[in-house]
């Protein structure tokens, strides 16, 4: 009796052995699709700071906090200041499903009901890469992000627990 | 993103032919039901460089410079967009901001009229504007104030008038806890939409769901003169709390408000009284799931014009609604519903010299209203949008008969004026992030939620002049905001 159990669990097991690169296979592409997380999108990009700025790690809650324009100043007072880049930009993007956990449209219509009930501002645009590591470069209590192709020692990367 | 995810694939994992035209089976599959939004063939380009970067470390200028390409093919140069670009420079004392917007509709209906006269060859009656400008002069402490001109049928002029002026002070703020008081001229918060209704851009359709977010009485539910306090706390790791509560003075003086509490416009006026909002909202981390509460306890009182023979007295209402919200947010779908029941009280001393006003001593009434609504981008440029909307104006009496058999000489047939119910169907264009293109369609069973003053009453009768029940309406927007 075991020894049927156990062959029959062997044909089980090598029926699915033959086909578990398939399945694992199969598994990463649904979650690559379904899911929003670009697991190698993570790995190219930073959330940068001014070097004003003297904090060098945020909970993932905190900056969620800063991009939605809720969390207005730094621990030690000063002001936060937000630069982005357009809504439909691929950094833009994968910092938003990758760090921030959001979508994209989301953001925007959180800044939209700040912007146009007068309960906030929305962060500001830049145009390209370049001027993102320029404005937060260069901006007292400025926070951005950028690839990290792209970082140079004008800027600290903040780390996110 | 999606070809490109199977090429990824398969450079990792050898030959896995069968697997990438699994998988493109698969991709058609989920691709329509919950998968990633459509990339931008700019975006493509974009994604192809980043394997770049990995490999070509020590040649970062090169993917530096490649990359800025990328970025700025996004940003179109253009007349009005270069003529914006000062409005947009970030360098400028106290972090001062400007917005705003000018959306255009065109509306034809098959009956009734809506924002003008809609029914006779469609009609451009509906124009609004708005401009803002905000200012951080201290960290935490923001002032804020917009315009707005909103051209609308008889009720709105289009005269601009001060829709906020805020002075908003954040006393503490730790993470995702926050606390702070506004006080001036504010957006009155209720529901997903109020404190942004003008703004076409903010907003799911050209009309919003009447039944909730009447047009008609606009004027008051917009802003008020109000003290508001406000705090957010972070919920364990869930999510985050927002609340708002203000004590207010409501914007009653238009003819529009009068004629919509009142039956008619009067020749006196509608006192402004101390009355009440509040609102909270519970949002998860990722903001897949919105649940919100708001109320109003709204006071005015009416003071009769006896100089000009006011057939009314000096009566004083409470309109005291409660709105449930609920949204759920993926990357295709938005699925939005409210509900909201609404309370009015009426006192005794309206009187009882002329015919339109009896009705109004001592009357008590419970409305309902609700919708429920499904967004769908097809692309991040493409949106479709399906609602079901429906209002009652008493909800013990949903098809209006008991209101006709109050009064059946002057109200029969007009039961339909008690109730109305709204099939929409629509399309939104995302031209660039600056303009928008959309197009609508309404199937409306109902007059419930018309405006009296586009569609008058004939004085000697108490009787719309010309209203049906069923009706069709078909409107157009374009929308810029900068």
């Amino acid at each position: 009796m075991n020894l049927f159990h156990f062959l029959i669990q062997a044909r089980i097991s090598s029926y699915f052995l033959s086909r578990a690169r398939s399945y694992f296979l199969f598994a990463i592409f649904v979650g690559l699709l379904g899911v929003k997380v670009d697991v190698w999108a993570n790995d190219h990009f930073e959330i940068v700071i001014n070097p004003s700025v003297s904090e060098v790690a945020l909970s993932a809650n905190s900056l969620r906090s800063i991009f939605s324009m809720s969390l207005k100043t730094w621990p030690d007072g000063t002001k936060i200041r937000v630069f982005v880049l357009s809504d439909d930009d691929q950094l833009h993007k994968a910092v938003s499903k990758g760090k921030l956990n959001v979508f994209p449209y989301q953001l925007r219509s959180t800044w939209d009901r700040l912007v146009f009930s007068g309960t906030g501002q929305a962060p500001v645009k830049v145009n390209s890469i370049e001027e993102m590591l320029e404005k937060v470069a260069n901006t007292p209590g400025a926070i951005g992000y950028l690839w990290r192709a792209n970082i140079n020692e004008n800027v600290n990367v903040l780390q996110i627990k | 993103m999606k070809m490109l995810t199977c090429s990824r694939l398969n450079s990792y994992f050898g030959n896995p032919s069968k697997w990438v035209a699994k998988g493109v089976i698969l991709l058609f599959a989920i691709g329509s039901i919950s998968a990633q939004a459509q990339e931008s063939p700019a975006q493509k380009q974009s994604e192809l460089i980043k394997p770049l970067n990995k490999r070509l470390k020590s040649i970062d200028l090169l993917a530096q410079v490649a990359e800025t390409e990328v970025s700025s093919v996004t940003e179109k140069p253009g007349l009005v967009s270069t003529a914006m670009q000062w409005l947009r420079s970030t360098d400028r004392p106290g972090d001062l901001q400007f917005h705003g917007f000018v959306s255009q509709a065109y509306i034809t209906t098959s009956d009734n009229n809506v924002f003008g006269n809609s029914d006779n060859g469609g009609s451009f009656g509906l124009t609004e504007a708005g401009f803002n400008a905000s200012v951080r002069p201290l960290p935490r402490l923001q002032l804020s104030a917009q315009v707005l001109s909103r051209r609308a049928g008889e009720g709105s002029s289009g005269m601009p008038r001060l829709d906020y002026a805020i002075i908003d002070y954040q006393v503490y703020a730790h993470e995702a806890n926050q606390f702070g008081i506004r006080v001036g001229r504010l957006k009155n918060p209720f529901g997903f939409y109020n404190e942004t209704r003008d703004v076409a851009f903010t907003r799911p359709s050209i009309l919003l769901p009447q039944s909730i977010y009447f047009d008609r009485t606009r004027n008051l539910g917009l802003s008020s003169d109000s003290v508001q306090l406000y705090g957010d706390a972070a919920i364990f790791n869930w999510g985050t709390f927002s609340t708002q509560f203000g004590v207010t003075l409501p914007v009653v003086d238009n003819r529009d408000t009068e004629s919509s509490l009142l039956g008619l416009v009067r020749p006196g006026s509608l006192n402004r009284e101390v009355s009440y909002i509040g609102r909270g909202i519970f949002e998860t981390n990722d903001k897949r799931l919105r649940l919100g509460v708001s109320g109003i306890w709204l006071n005015t009182s009416y003071d009769p014009n006896n100089k000009l023979n006011d057939l009314i007295g000096s009566g004083a209402l409470q309109f005291t609604p409660v709105f449930f919200s609920a949204q759920y947010n993926t990357e295709r779908w938005t699925l939005t519903s409210e509900y909201a029941i609404r309370p009015f009280h009426y006192n005794n001393n309206f009187g009882v010299a002329e015919p339109t006003a009896r009705g109004l001593n001592g009357l008590d009434f419970v409305g309902e209203s609700y919708y429920f609504q499904g967004e769908y981008r097809f692309t991040p440029k493409w949106e479709g949008i399906v609602r079901y909307d429906a209002l009652f104006t008493d909800r013990s009496d949903r098809d209006g008969k008991d209101w006709v058999a109050e009064s059946p000489t002057r109200r029969s047939g007009l039961a339909h004026s008690r109730f109305a119910k709204d099939i929409t169907v629509g399309l939104r264009w995302n031209v660039t992030p600056q303009f928008m293109l959309r197009a609508e369609y309404h199937y409306v069973n109902g007059t419930a939620w018309l405006s009296g003053l586009d569609n008058p009453i004939d004085l000697r009768t108490g009787r719309p002049f010309d209203t049906d029940q069923h009706w069709h309406l078909y409107a157009i927007q374009a929308s810029y905001r900068f």
